[in-house]
Protein backbone atom coordinates (compact mmCIF):
# COMPACT_ATOMS: atom_id res chain seq x y z
CA UNK A 1 0.00 0.00 0.00
CA UNK A 2 2.87 2.38 0.72
CA UNK A 3 4.01 2.10 -2.90
CA UNK A 4 0.54 3.08 -4.09
CA UNK A 5 0.47 6.03 -1.67
CA UNK A 6 3.93 7.16 -2.81
CA UNK A 7 2.68 7.00 -6.37
CA UNK A 8 -0.40 9.10 -5.44
CA UNK A 9 1.81 11.80 -3.89
CA UNK A 10 4.08 11.81 -6.95
CA UNK A 11 1.05 12.13 -9.26
CA UNK A 12 -0.30 15.02 -7.14
CA UNK A 13 3.09 16.70 -7.28
CA UNK A 14 3.26 16.32 -11.05
CA UNK A 15 -0.24 17.84 -11.38
CA UNK A 16 0.80 20.79 -9.21
CA UNK A 17 3.97 21.32 -11.23
CA UNK A 18 1.91 21.27 -14.42
CA UNK A 19 -0.44 23.88 -12.98
CA UNK A 20 2.32 26.05 -11.52
CA UNK A 21 5.52 25.11 -13.39
CA UNK A 22 7.72 27.61 -11.55
CA UNK A 23 9.94 24.87 -10.07
CA UNK A 24 10.59 23.36 -13.50
CA UNK A 25 11.00 26.71 -15.23
CA UNK A 26 13.44 28.04 -12.63
CA UNK A 27 15.47 24.79 -12.69
CA UNK A 28 15.69 24.70 -16.50
CA UNK A 29 16.50 28.42 -16.68
CA UNK A 30 19.21 28.09 -14.06
CA UNK A 31 20.91 25.11 -15.76
CA UNK A 32 20.66 26.70 -19.22
CA UNK A 33 22.01 30.04 -17.97
CA UNK A 34 24.95 28.40 -16.22
CA UNK A 35 25.94 26.36 -19.28
CA UNK A 36 25.59 29.44 -21.51
CA UNK A 37 27.64 31.61 -19.15
CA UNK A 38 30.26 28.86 -18.89
CA UNK A 39 30.63 28.64 -22.65
CA UNK A 40 30.92 32.42 -22.96
CA UNK A 41 33.09 33.12 -19.92
CA UNK A 42 35.82 30.52 -20.30
CA UNK A 43 35.46 29.94 -24.03
CA UNK A 44 34.35 26.76 -25.79
CA UNK A 45 37.83 25.19 -25.70
CA UNK A 46 38.28 25.31 -21.93
CA UNK A 47 34.58 24.79 -21.20
CA UNK A 48 34.46 21.78 -23.51
CA UNK A 49 37.06 19.86 -21.53
CA UNK A 50 35.22 16.77 -20.26
CA UNK A 51 35.99 17.28 -16.55
CA UNK A 52 35.07 21.00 -16.64
CA UNK A 53 31.86 20.50 -18.63
CA UNK A 54 30.82 17.58 -16.40
CA UNK A 55 31.57 19.41 -13.15
CA UNK A 56 29.57 22.49 -14.14
CA UNK A 57 26.69 20.36 -15.40
CA UNK A 58 26.39 18.52 -12.07
CA UNK A 59 26.82 21.63 -9.94
CA UNK A 60 24.01 23.21 -11.97
CA UNK A 61 21.90 20.06 -11.48
CA UNK A 62 22.45 20.11 -7.72
CA UNK A 63 21.29 23.72 -7.44
CA UNK A 64 18.39 23.02 -9.80
CA UNK A 65 17.31 20.16 -7.52
CA UNK A 66 17.44 22.45 -4.48
CA UNK A 67 15.46 25.17 -6.31
CA UNK A 68 12.74 22.80 -7.50
CA UNK A 69 12.41 21.01 -4.16
CA UNK A 70 12.24 24.23 -2.17
CA UNK A 71 9.54 25.52 -4.49
CA UNK A 72 7.63 22.25 -4.18
CA UNK A 73 7.57 22.48 -0.37
CA UNK A 74 6.76 26.22 -0.47
CA UNK A 75 3.64 25.22 -2.37
CA UNK A 76 2.83 22.64 0.32
CA UNK A 77 3.06 25.33 3.01
CA UNK A 78 0.63 27.66 1.20
CA UNK A 79 -2.81 27.15 2.76
CA UNK A 80 -1.25 24.43 4.99
CA UNK A 81 -1.70 21.82 2.25
CA UNK A 82 1.01 19.69 3.83
CA UNK A 83 -1.03 19.30 7.04
CA UNK A 84 -3.77 17.51 5.13
CA UNK A 85 -1.21 15.00 3.81
CA UNK A 86 0.50 14.51 7.17
CA UNK A 87 -2.85 13.87 8.84
CA UNK A 88 -3.66 11.06 6.39
CA UNK A 89 -2.86 7.51 7.51
CA UNK A 90 0.53 6.71 5.97
CA UNK A 91 0.89 10.30 4.75
CA UNK A 92 4.21 10.93 6.48
CA UNK A 93 5.83 7.85 4.96
CA UNK A 94 4.45 8.49 1.51
CA UNK A 95 5.31 12.19 1.38
CA UNK A 96 9.07 11.68 1.19
CA UNK A 97 8.91 8.89 -1.40
CA UNK A 98 6.38 10.74 -3.53
CA UNK A 99 8.38 13.96 -3.54
CA UNK A 100 11.59 12.09 -4.40
CA UNK A 101 9.89 10.28 -7.27
CA UNK A 102 8.36 13.45 -8.69
CA UNK A 103 11.66 15.34 -8.38
CA UNK A 104 13.47 12.53 -10.21
CA UNK A 105 11.08 12.94 -13.14
CA UNK A 106 11.52 16.71 -13.12
CA UNK A 107 15.32 16.46 -12.94
CA UNK A 108 15.38 13.92 -15.76
CA UNK A 109 13.73 16.57 -17.94
CA UNK A 110 16.13 19.27 -16.73
CA UNK A 111 19.11 16.95 -17.40
CA UNK A 112 17.84 16.29 -20.92
CA UNK A 113 17.66 20.02 -21.69
CA UNK A 114 20.99 20.71 -19.95
CA UNK A 115 22.67 17.79 -21.73
CA UNK A 116 21.45 18.89 -25.15
CA UNK A 117 22.56 22.48 -24.47
CA UNK A 118 25.99 21.26 -23.36
CA UNK A 119 26.37 19.21 -26.52
CA UNK A 120 25.51 22.19 -28.73
CA UNK A 121 27.12 25.10 -26.87
CA UNK A 122 30.28 23.28 -25.75
CA UNK A 123 30.65 21.20 -28.95
CA UNK A 124 31.08 18.04 -26.87
CA UNK A 125 31.88 14.79 -28.60
CA UNK A 126 30.62 11.79 -26.66
CA UNK A 127 32.70 8.61 -26.97
CA UNK A 128 30.27 6.38 -25.03
CA UNK A 129 26.70 7.73 -25.32
CA UNK A 130 25.08 4.68 -23.68
CA UNK A 131 27.42 4.91 -20.69
CA UNK A 132 26.75 8.65 -20.47
CA UNK A 133 23.01 8.04 -20.28
CA UNK A 134 23.58 5.46 -17.52
CA UNK A 135 25.73 7.87 -15.48
CA UNK A 136 23.27 10.73 -15.91
CA UNK A 137 20.31 8.54 -14.94
CA UNK A 138 22.22 7.27 -11.89
CA UNK A 139 23.18 10.84 -10.98
CA UNK A 140 19.60 12.06 -11.35
CA UNK A 141 18.41 9.20 -9.11
CA UNK A 142 20.90 10.17 -6.42
CA UNK A 143 20.16 13.89 -6.06
CA UNK A 144 16.50 13.94 -4.91
CA UNK A 145 16.86 11.60 -1.89
CA UNK A 146 19.44 13.95 -0.33
CA UNK A 147 17.83 17.24 -1.30
CA UNK A 148 14.28 16.26 -0.28
CA UNK A 149 15.67 14.96 3.03
CA UNK A 150 17.30 18.29 3.90
CA UNK A 151 14.41 20.42 2.66
CA UNK A 152 12.09 18.34 4.87
CA UNK A 153 14.37 18.67 7.89
CA UNK A 154 14.47 22.47 7.44
CA UNK A 155 10.78 22.73 6.56
CA UNK A 156 9.57 24.76 9.54
CA UNK A 157 12.64 26.99 9.74
CA UNK A 158 12.31 30.55 8.55
CA UNK A 159 15.79 30.56 7.00
CA UNK A 160 15.31 27.30 5.12
CA UNK A 161 16.08 28.96 1.77
CA UNK A 162 19.61 29.71 2.98
CA UNK A 163 20.03 26.65 5.17
CA UNK A 164 19.20 23.93 2.66
CA UNK A 165 22.16 24.56 0.31
CA UNK A 166 24.49 24.95 3.31
CA UNK A 167 23.33 21.62 4.77
CA UNK A 168 22.87 19.64 1.56
CA UNK A 169 25.89 20.62 -0.52
CA UNK A 170 28.57 19.14 1.79
CA UNK A 171 26.63 15.85 1.83
CA UNK A 172 26.33 16.00 -1.94
CA UNK A 173 30.09 16.38 -2.49
CA UNK A 174 30.76 12.61 -2.90
CA UNK A 175 27.78 12.39 -5.25
CA UNK A 176 28.98 15.35 -7.32
CA UNK A 177 32.52 13.97 -7.50
CA UNK A 178 31.26 10.56 -8.63
CA UNK A 179 28.84 12.08 -11.15
CA UNK A 180 31.53 14.39 -12.56
CA UNK A 181 34.10 11.61 -12.90
CA UNK A 182 31.55 9.19 -14.37
CA UNK A 183 30.34 11.75 -16.91
CA UNK A 184 33.91 12.71 -17.89
CA UNK A 185 34.77 9.01 -18.27
CA UNK A 186 31.80 8.46 -20.59
CA UNK A 187 32.73 11.51 -22.66
CA UNK A 188 36.39 10.49 -23.02
CA UNK A 189 35.70 6.79 -23.67
CA UNK A 190 36.57 5.05 -20.41
CA UNK A 191 33.85 2.38 -20.02
CA UNK A 192 35.04 0.87 -16.74
CA UNK A 193 35.37 4.32 -15.17
CA UNK A 194 31.86 5.29 -16.31
CA UNK A 195 30.34 2.05 -15.02
CA UNK A 196 32.24 2.19 -11.74
CA UNK A 197 31.25 5.77 -10.93
CA UNK A 198 27.71 5.13 -12.15
CA UNK A 199 27.42 2.12 -9.83
CA UNK A 200 28.60 4.27 -6.94
CA UNK A 201 25.88 6.82 -7.78
CA UNK A 202 23.23 4.09 -7.67
CA UNK A 203 24.57 3.03 -4.26
CA UNK A 204 24.35 6.64 -3.02
CA UNK A 205 20.74 6.81 -4.25
CA UNK A 206 19.82 3.61 -2.40
CA UNK A 207 21.56 4.58 0.85
CA UNK A 208 20.02 8.06 0.98
CA UNK A 209 16.57 6.78 -0.03
CA UNK A 210 16.59 4.31 2.87
CA UNK A 211 17.94 7.01 5.20
CA UNK A 212 15.25 9.46 4.10
CA UNK A 213 12.42 6.95 4.41
CA UNK A 214 13.64 6.19 7.94
CA UNK A 215 14.29 9.74 9.16
CA UNK A 216 11.63 11.86 7.46
CA UNK A 217 8.44 10.41 9.02
CA UNK A 218 9.87 11.08 12.49
CA UNK A 219 11.33 14.45 11.50
CA UNK A 220 7.95 15.61 10.23
CA UNK A 221 6.58 15.39 13.79
CA UNK B 1 -20.68 4.42 25.36
CA UNK B 2 -17.66 3.26 23.32
CA UNK B 3 -15.16 5.99 22.64
CA UNK B 4 -14.03 6.80 19.10
CA UNK B 5 -10.83 8.54 20.14
CA UNK B 6 -9.04 9.63 23.27
CA UNK B 7 -6.20 11.71 24.63
CA UNK B 8 -4.86 10.49 27.96
CA UNK B 9 -2.61 12.65 30.11
CA UNK B 10 -1.73 14.65 27.01
CA UNK B 11 0.79 17.43 27.35
CA UNK B 12 1.82 19.54 24.37
CA UNK B 13 4.74 21.92 24.70
CA UNK B 14 5.44 24.41 21.94
CA UNK B 15 8.65 26.37 22.46
CA UNK B 16 8.89 26.90 26.20
CA UNK B 17 5.13 26.97 26.81
CA UNK B 18 2.86 24.06 27.74
CA UNK B 19 -0.23 24.61 25.60
CA UNK B 20 -2.03 21.52 26.90
CA UNK B 21 -1.20 19.99 30.26
CA UNK B 22 -2.22 16.47 31.39
CA UNK B 23 -5.41 16.60 29.36
CA UNK B 24 -7.76 13.62 29.42
CA UNK B 25 -10.38 13.67 26.69
CA UNK B 26 -12.63 10.82 25.61
CA UNK B 27 -14.44 11.38 22.33
CA UNK B 28 -17.66 9.47 21.76
CA UNK B 29 -19.88 9.44 18.66
CA UNK B 30 -21.72 12.74 18.37
CA UNK B 31 -20.68 16.36 18.62
CA UNK B 32 -17.97 17.75 20.89
CA UNK B 33 -17.54 21.51 20.87
CA UNK B 34 -14.25 23.02 22.02
CA UNK B 35 -14.44 26.58 23.27
CA UNK B 36 -12.03 28.99 24.86
CA UNK B 37 -10.37 32.35 24.35
CA UNK B 38 -7.66 32.98 21.77
CA UNK B 39 -4.49 31.13 22.69
CA UNK B 40 -6.28 28.68 24.98
CA UNK B 41 -5.12 25.74 22.88
CA UNK B 42 -8.22 24.84 20.83
CA UNK B 43 -6.31 24.45 17.58
CA UNK B 44 -3.45 22.68 19.33
CA UNK B 45 -5.93 20.19 20.80
CA UNK B 46 -7.28 19.38 17.34
CA UNK B 47 -3.77 19.19 15.88
CA UNK B 48 -2.74 16.87 18.69
CA UNK B 49 -5.71 14.62 17.90
CA UNK B 50 -4.76 14.72 14.20
CA UNK B 51 -1.18 13.76 15.04
CA UNK B 52 0.21 17.04 13.72
CA UNK B 53 1.90 18.05 16.97
CA UNK B 54 3.82 15.58 19.10
CA UNK B 55 2.74 14.86 22.64
CA UNK B 56 5.46 15.60 25.18
CA UNK B 57 3.64 13.23 27.54
CA UNK B 58 0.56 11.08 27.33
CA UNK B 59 -1.07 8.97 24.65
CA UNK B 60 -3.33 9.50 21.68
CA UNK B 61 -5.80 6.97 20.30
CA UNK B 62 -7.59 7.86 17.09
CA UNK B 63 -9.13 5.80 14.29
CA UNK B 64 -7.35 5.51 10.94
CA UNK B 65 -10.30 7.21 9.35
CA UNK B 66 -9.73 10.62 10.88
CA UNK B 67 -10.32 13.82 8.93
CA UNK B 68 -8.68 17.04 10.08
CA UNK B 69 -9.79 20.31 8.50
CA UNK B 70 -7.67 23.18 9.81
CA UNK B 71 -8.24 26.90 9.77
CA UNK B 72 -6.93 27.07 6.22
CA UNK B 73 -8.31 25.01 3.30
CA UNK B 74 -5.25 22.70 3.02
CA UNK B 75 -5.65 22.39 -0.75
CA UNK B 76 -2.52 22.25 -2.91
CA UNK B 77 -2.06 25.25 -5.18
CA UNK B 78 -1.61 24.55 -8.88
CA UNK B 79 -4.15 21.72 -8.63
CA UNK B 80 -7.91 21.99 -9.09
CA UNK B 81 -10.33 21.46 -6.21
CA UNK B 82 -11.57 18.34 -8.01
CA UNK B 83 -8.08 16.84 -8.32
CA UNK B 84 -7.23 17.79 -4.74
CA UNK B 85 -10.27 15.88 -3.47
CA UNK B 86 -9.64 12.99 -5.85
CA UNK B 87 -6.17 12.72 -4.35
CA UNK B 88 -7.54 12.49 -0.80
CA UNK B 89 -10.12 9.89 -1.80
CA UNK B 90 -7.69 7.71 -3.74
CA UNK B 91 -5.03 8.00 -1.02
CA UNK B 92 -7.53 6.49 1.42
CA UNK B 93 -8.42 3.81 -1.12
CA UNK B 94 -11.90 5.28 -1.70
CA UNK B 95 -13.74 5.73 -4.98
CA UNK B 96 -13.30 9.11 -6.66
CA UNK B 97 -16.82 8.96 -8.08
CA UNK B 98 -18.23 10.92 -5.16
CA UNK B 99 -15.95 13.93 -5.63
CA UNK B 100 -17.92 15.74 -8.35
CA UNK B 101 -21.33 15.41 -6.63
CA UNK B 102 -19.80 16.39 -3.26
CA UNK B 103 -18.24 19.55 -4.69
CA UNK B 104 -21.47 20.37 -6.50
CA UNK B 105 -23.47 19.94 -3.29
CA UNK B 106 -21.17 22.48 -1.63
CA UNK B 107 -21.81 24.95 -4.44
CA UNK B 108 -18.79 24.37 -6.69
CA UNK B 109 -20.06 23.86 -10.21
CA UNK B 110 -17.93 21.76 -12.57
CA UNK B 111 -16.24 24.81 -14.09
CA UNK B 112 -15.07 26.12 -10.72
CA UNK B 113 -14.17 22.66 -9.45
CA UNK B 114 -11.79 22.28 -12.41
CA UNK B 115 -9.96 25.58 -11.81
CA UNK B 116 -6.68 25.72 -9.87
CA UNK B 117 -7.61 26.35 -6.23
CA UNK B 118 -5.58 29.55 -6.00
CA UNK B 119 -7.94 31.16 -8.54
CA UNK B 120 -11.00 30.46 -6.35
CA UNK B 121 -12.26 32.88 -3.71
CA UNK B 122 -11.48 32.17 -0.05
CA UNK B 123 -15.09 31.09 0.49
CA UNK B 124 -15.01 28.72 -2.47
CA UNK B 125 -11.76 27.18 -1.26
CA UNK B 126 -13.29 26.66 2.17
CA UNK B 127 -16.39 25.05 0.59
CA UNK B 128 -14.15 22.72 -1.44
CA UNK B 129 -12.32 21.74 1.74
CA UNK B 130 -15.60 21.08 3.54
CA UNK B 131 -16.67 18.80 0.69
CA UNK B 132 -14.02 16.40 2.00
CA UNK B 133 -16.43 15.59 4.82
CA UNK B 134 -18.81 14.01 2.29
CA UNK B 135 -16.09 12.39 0.18
CA UNK B 136 -14.04 10.76 2.95
CA UNK B 137 -16.85 9.86 5.43
CA UNK B 138 -14.47 9.51 8.36
CA UNK B 139 -15.24 8.14 11.83
CA UNK B 140 -13.57 11.10 13.53
CA UNK B 141 -13.92 14.57 12.00
CA UNK B 142 -11.88 17.44 13.47
CA UNK B 143 -13.03 20.91 12.39
CA UNK B 144 -11.03 23.99 13.38
CA UNK B 145 -13.06 27.20 13.00
CA UNK B 146 -15.05 25.68 10.14
CA UNK B 147 -17.50 28.59 9.93
CA UNK B 148 -14.88 31.18 9.01
CA UNK B 149 -14.91 32.56 5.45
CA UNK B 150 -18.21 30.94 4.49
CA UNK B 151 -21.56 32.59 3.86
CA UNK B 152 -24.82 31.83 5.67
CA UNK B 153 -25.93 29.23 3.11
CA UNK B 154 -22.72 27.26 3.47
CA UNK B 155 -22.84 27.63 7.25
CA UNK B 156 -26.35 26.16 7.28
CA UNK B 157 -25.17 23.30 5.09
CA UNK B 158 -22.23 22.70 7.40
CA UNK B 159 -24.49 22.58 10.45
CA UNK B 160 -26.64 20.04 8.61
CA UNK B 161 -23.57 17.97 7.63
CA UNK B 162 -22.36 17.97 11.25
CA UNK B 163 -25.75 16.72 12.46
CA UNK B 164 -25.80 14.02 9.77
CA UNK B 165 -22.34 12.84 10.85
CA UNK B 166 -23.45 12.75 14.48
CA UNK B 167 -26.56 10.82 13.46
CA UNK B 168 -24.35 8.27 11.70
CA UNK B 169 -22.55 7.65 15.03
CA UNK B 170 -19.39 9.46 13.95
CA UNK B 171 -17.47 11.72 16.32
CA UNK B 172 -17.22 15.37 15.31
CA UNK B 173 -14.99 17.78 17.20
CA UNK B 174 -15.50 21.48 16.45
CA UNK B 175 -13.26 24.25 17.75
CA UNK B 176 -15.06 27.53 17.25
CA UNK B 177 -15.82 30.95 18.67
CA UNK B 178 -19.12 31.08 16.83
CA UNK B 179 -22.37 29.20 16.43
CA UNK B 180 -23.40 28.80 20.05
CA UNK B 181 -26.48 26.88 18.87
CA UNK B 182 -24.10 23.93 18.40
CA UNK B 183 -23.70 23.62 22.16
CA UNK B 184 -27.33 22.59 22.67
CA UNK B 185 -26.98 19.55 20.40
CA UNK B 186 -23.48 18.63 21.57
CA UNK B 187 -22.60 15.59 23.68
CA UNK B 188 -20.03 17.67 25.38
CA UNK B 189 -18.65 21.19 25.42
CA UNK B 190 -14.98 21.38 26.39
CA UNK B 191 -13.82 24.72 27.77
CA UNK B 192 -10.11 25.45 27.54
CA UNK B 193 -8.64 28.40 29.40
Amino acid sequence: MTIVRIWRIAARETLAERGQPDGLVSAVTFVAALILVESLAVGPLAAGQPAVAAALFWIAMAFAAILATTRSFDRELEDDAIDAVLALPGGRDALYGGKVLALMALLAFVALIGGLLSLVLLSLEIALPGHLVFVIVAGVLGLPPVVVLFVTLALRLRARGALVPILALPVLVPHLVAATNGTAAAITGDPSGALGWGGLLVAFALVYSVLGLTIVPTALE
Amino acid sequence: MNSTAALRGATVVLGDRAILRDLDLELVPGITVVRGPNGAGKSTLLRALAGLVPLSRGTREVPDRTLYLGQRPQLLHGVSARDNLRFFASFRGLSIEGVGPALASWGLVAKDAGRPVETLSAGQRRRAALARIDVERCDLVLLDEPFSEIDDAAATQLLHAIRVLAGERRAVVIATHARFELDAGANRVVHLS
